[in-house]
């Protein structure tokens, strides 16, 4: 057990931990002891690209990568025959909070070699953008738009671009990220008001499905008064 | 003694608008036994228009499946188009963007309707008092009853919809329009003005964190 | 790995396509040359308020007359923010959201989150609970395809099977409420262990829910495996290739349908699958109807395994023994300062983990279901917890598989993909 100070007897109170090591020295590049065949391969092919690995949780090797040279690697990770990781799992944001880069993740399985690999690319917080790996594997397609659409990252290249699990008008922001309140940004007087003033069948007039239609823009702080429309 | 004196009104009163002799008097012989005779019928074949969407849903496929069977209360046509369906059961939670649709379907609904908020979601939000829930469905469409639960069990739903009967059973016919009446500048609005909403919808017990940012900070003034 | 071939006695129509094409009913009373209609061209809405969605899922529809141009799924109207709840709350109070997520299989997903935390804290769980684990998961997998069973029959038409499934759910109900108190928000997990051991005579109750089952589905199997209606509604409907199932990312019985034998229980095994008896149903055309053969044999699959587990099960603690991760007893707490103060600090404070992140994916019934946990060290709640929904990846696929396809194929195909909104929209 650590000591933390409580706040109270309702541990919950404090809210969910953001990372207080803005640091990433706790990080330590273990060279050479990662039976995975993968990082190895890595390692030799692109060089500085492949910012650091480590094994977590016992046996999961997790490898960060430069996010200009994403989808390079992700490219060859796919079709190169020694790795062919035929299968995009996942991908998804992490948002630690206090400054920290956002980080992209995917998780990845061969389906002939029978291997997972975990990626993660770190994008700072003012240049929120990767390319997308959705024209790779296509289950990228809709995992992109949501951490789009919760996070605020930008794919470069994504056919189709929006948000998914939001109104496709929500103007409180990107919600999974650290300094978006829970409860959201407007009173619920001012949400329920919106909310009502959709129009269920806008966004969806046959002009509007054309796939690689500009990305809906959302501002992440919206003005206080209830006239600032998304 | 003719009808014009079982008639509320002698008989010769011409009401407002609509049912004639049974105007916005006090009930008289004829109109409770009309009155008892339509809403035996109203709450005998009630159909309900079941929008699930979460939990609560799979609990009142349960009710209206062997077991718990809504069939013996005439409520075994589940109607899914609101325009041929009495009593709406909103069970499991709806979220703001679903919120416009919920309200165009009661909206959709003809005259005479009732709601059944089913499950805590329905009702207050439940668990989840995050930015995309609505905090319960009474902020959006008039509701009868409440069912609590999470989900509640089909002996609850059922006990909800005989509750629903019930309040079948009180009405009247002379007070057509203190039941029935909608105004239709309403149609595709909140229920409950903005006082009501942020009355019915603060934070309350262990989620006044809610009131904070992700990172535990406490939200600015401005914000 | 060794294969059995099933022979069915149901012929496929040489008639039917199988690459997307519409396919043709078996049943042609009348051979006469079909009119030419006259058709337009529209945008049709289908839910999020419908029947046949199977939750709140909205449809926009690309018609030209009764054919589908294109189709777009529009998610979202379930979004209860789950992953954001859960950066709020310790790691075991997140087990009770886990429930509310897929509705369907509860315990799969009370199972899977545990699991997925305990490897990240390095923590082994007793041989107990594993069995009792593989319990509960092949109970809910039986679970889920029974109510996919009965709604997709209801979706075309057939009412018996739908009330012959929710018969049998009720009797699976019963064990969840008698294990757990509750009927679909089971929270039976706890990290380190489950909220409670299997109550006397519970095993009595399975077996006699196991001896009966199979007979019901055996109905259930009569009346839809061999009907022509069936048939015709479901063969050639929505078949995919492998090779693009796997880039689509699909899993579960739709990917096995292809022809692909990706389980994650052979492939990846957790809790000593590998020494289960038991075979992974695969398809050959990727449609509807090998969809529904996969997901009917697994359920009769799911049962020899819970006869074998039955079997294993060993005796001792159903928790781990270790007070800084599982509750002590109360009889413990009441005589012992020290178990008093490690149940204090379990309740209030949580388990703290160490930093790092874990992705553990296990076979649903859905299909391959990871929960990502990432946690700072000592940290008692996750830093992002993230759940990687079959449902979400599998639904993507539907502008692919109902492409040329009917309308009324389009409702089929939705089914046979055996989602649940809860899951795709967190």
């Amino acid at each position: 057990m650590t000591d933390r100070p409580l706040g109270g007897l309702d541990a919950v109170e404090r809210g969910p931990l953001p990372s207080e090591s803005g640091a990433t020295s706790s990080f330590v590049s273990i060279e050479g002891e990662s039976d995975h065949p993968s990082v190895a391969a890595l390692r030799a092919r692109f060089g500085s690209a492949i910012q650091r690995h480590r094994v977590s949780a016992g046996d999961q090797t997790v490898v960060w990568i430069d996010a200009a040279k994403s989808l390079e690697i992700l490219t060859w990770l796919k079709d190169d025959p020694g790795q062919k990781y035929d299968m995009m799992s996942d991908v998804t944001g992490v948002d630690y909070g206090n400054g920290r880069p956002v980080e992209v993740v995917y998780q990845m399985f061969s389906t002939t070699h029978k291997r997972e690999l975990r990626l993660r690319c770190p994008l700072p917080l003012d240049a929120l953008e990767i390319d997308s790996v959705a024209g790779l594997w296509h289950s990228a397609n809709w995992l992109e738009r949501e951490v789009y659409d919760l996070f605020g990252v930008t794919f470069k290249g994504h056919p189709d671009l929006r948000r998914i699990l939001m109104p496709q008008d929500y103007a409180e922001g990107h919600p999974l990220r650290k300094d978006f309140p829970l409860r959201g940004r407007f009173s619920r007087a001012e949400q329920t008001r919106r909310a009502l003033a959709q129009d269920v069948e806008r966004f969806y007039g046959a002009q509007e499905l054309v796939e690689g239609g500009e990305p809906q823009q959302v501002f992440a702080r919206p003005a206080r008064d209830s006239g600032a429309e998304g | 003694m003719g009808l014009g004196d079982l008639l509320p009104g002698g008989g010769t009163q011409k009401s407002e608008g609509g049912l004639g002799m049974f105007g916005a008097s006090s009930p008289t012989f004829l109109t409770t036994k009309i009155d008892f005779v339509i809403n035996w019928g109203r709450r005998n074949s009630l159909w309900p228009m079941p929008f699930g969407t979460a939990c609560c849903a799979i609990e009142m496929m349960a009710a209206a499946a062997s077991n718990f069977d809504l069939a013996r209360f005439g409520m075994e046509r589940m109607s899914f188009s609101p325009r041929q369906a009495d009593v709406l059961i909103c069970a499991g939670r709806v979220p703001y963007k679903l919120a416009p649709v919920l309200r165009r379907i009661w909206d959709q609904m003809p005259q005479p309707k009732w709601c059944v908020s089913m499950g805590a979601c329905a009702s207050s939000g439940g668990v989840f008092d995050v930015y995309s829930m609505v905090q319960g469905i009474d902020t959006i469409v008039p509701v009868d009853v409440y069912v609590p639960g999470c989900p509640p069990r089909p002996e609850g739903l059922i006990y909800g919809l005989m509750m629903i009967q019930e309040k079948i059973r009180e009405e009247s016919l002379s007070r057509h329009f203190e039941h029935r009446a909608e105004d239709p500048a309403l149609v595709a609005q909140a229920k409950a003005n903005e006082t009501e909403i942020v009355g019915l919808t603060g934070p309350f017990g262990n989620s006044t964190l809610q009131e904070k940012r992700s990172d535990g900070a406490a939200l600015s003034p401005d914000e | 790995m060794a294969t059995r071939t099933v022979e069915l006695e149901v012929g496929r129509n040489p008639e039917m396509g199988i690459d997307g094409r519409p396919a043709q009913s078996p049943l042609r009373p009348f051979d006469v040359p079909e009119p030419d209609f006259g058709t337009e061209e529209m945008l049709i809405n289908i839910g999020p308020q419908h029947p046949a969605t199977h939750g709140v899922l909205r449809l926009i529809c690309e018609l030209d007359g009764e054919t589908v141009m294109s189709v777009t799924p529009d998610i979202g109207y379930l979004h209860s923010s789950f992953e954001k709840l859960g950066e709020y709350r310790t790691w075991n109070q997140i087990v009770p959201l886990t429930d509310r997520m897929d509705y369907l299989a509860p315990l799969i997903y009370n199972c899977a989150y545990v699991m997925s935390v305990e490897k990240l804290m390095g923590i082994e769980v007793t041989e107990r609970c594993k069995v009792v684990r593989v319990i509960c998961m092949e109970l809910d997998r039986i679970f889920g395809h029974l109510l996919w069973l009965g709604t997709t029959a209801i979706d075309v038409g057939a009412f018996t099977p739908f009330l012959y499934a929710f018969q049998q759910r009720e009797r699976i109900y019963g064990l969840h409420e008698s294990l757990t108190g509750a009927r679909i928000t089971t929270s039976a997990t706890r990290v380190g262990g489950m909220m409670a051991d299997l109550p006397v005579g519970w095993l009595n109750s399975l077996l006699g829910f196991l001896d009966t089952f199979p007979n019901t589905l055996h109905e259930i199997d009569r009346l839809l495996t061999g009907n022509q209606i069936h048939i015709g509604r479901t063969q050639g409907v929505g078949a995919i290739s492998a090779a693009e199932a796997i880039n689509y990312g699909l899993t579960g019985p739709n990917l096995r349908a292809t022809g692909v034998d990706y389980d994650v229980r052979k492939d990846r095994p957790y809790y000593d699958y590998e020494t289960y008896d038991f075979e992974v149903p695969v398809g050959e055309h990727g449609d509807c109807y090998d969809r529904y053969l996969c997901r009917m044999e697994e359920m009769r699959q799911s049962v020899q395994i819970l006869h074998q587990a039955m079997a294993r099960l060993p005796g001792g603690p159903i928790n781990v023994q270790d007070t800084n991760v599982s509750l002590p007893s109360k009889t413990d707490c009441m005589s012992d300062m020290e178990s008093m103060i490690h149940h204090f600090k379990l309740i209030t404070d949580g388990i703290p983990a160490p930093e790092g992140d874990c992705y553990l994916a296990i076979e649903g019934s859905k299909g391959e279901l990871g929960m990502y946990v990432v946690a700072e060290e000592g940290g008692t709640k996750p830093v992002r917890w993230r759940v990687r929904p079959p449902s979400f990846v599998n639904l993507s696929t539907i502008a692919k598989l109902a492409e040329g396809h009917l309308v009324s194929d389009l409702i089929m195909i939705n089914a046979s993909l055996d989602i649940v909104l809860g899951e795709i929209d967190r």
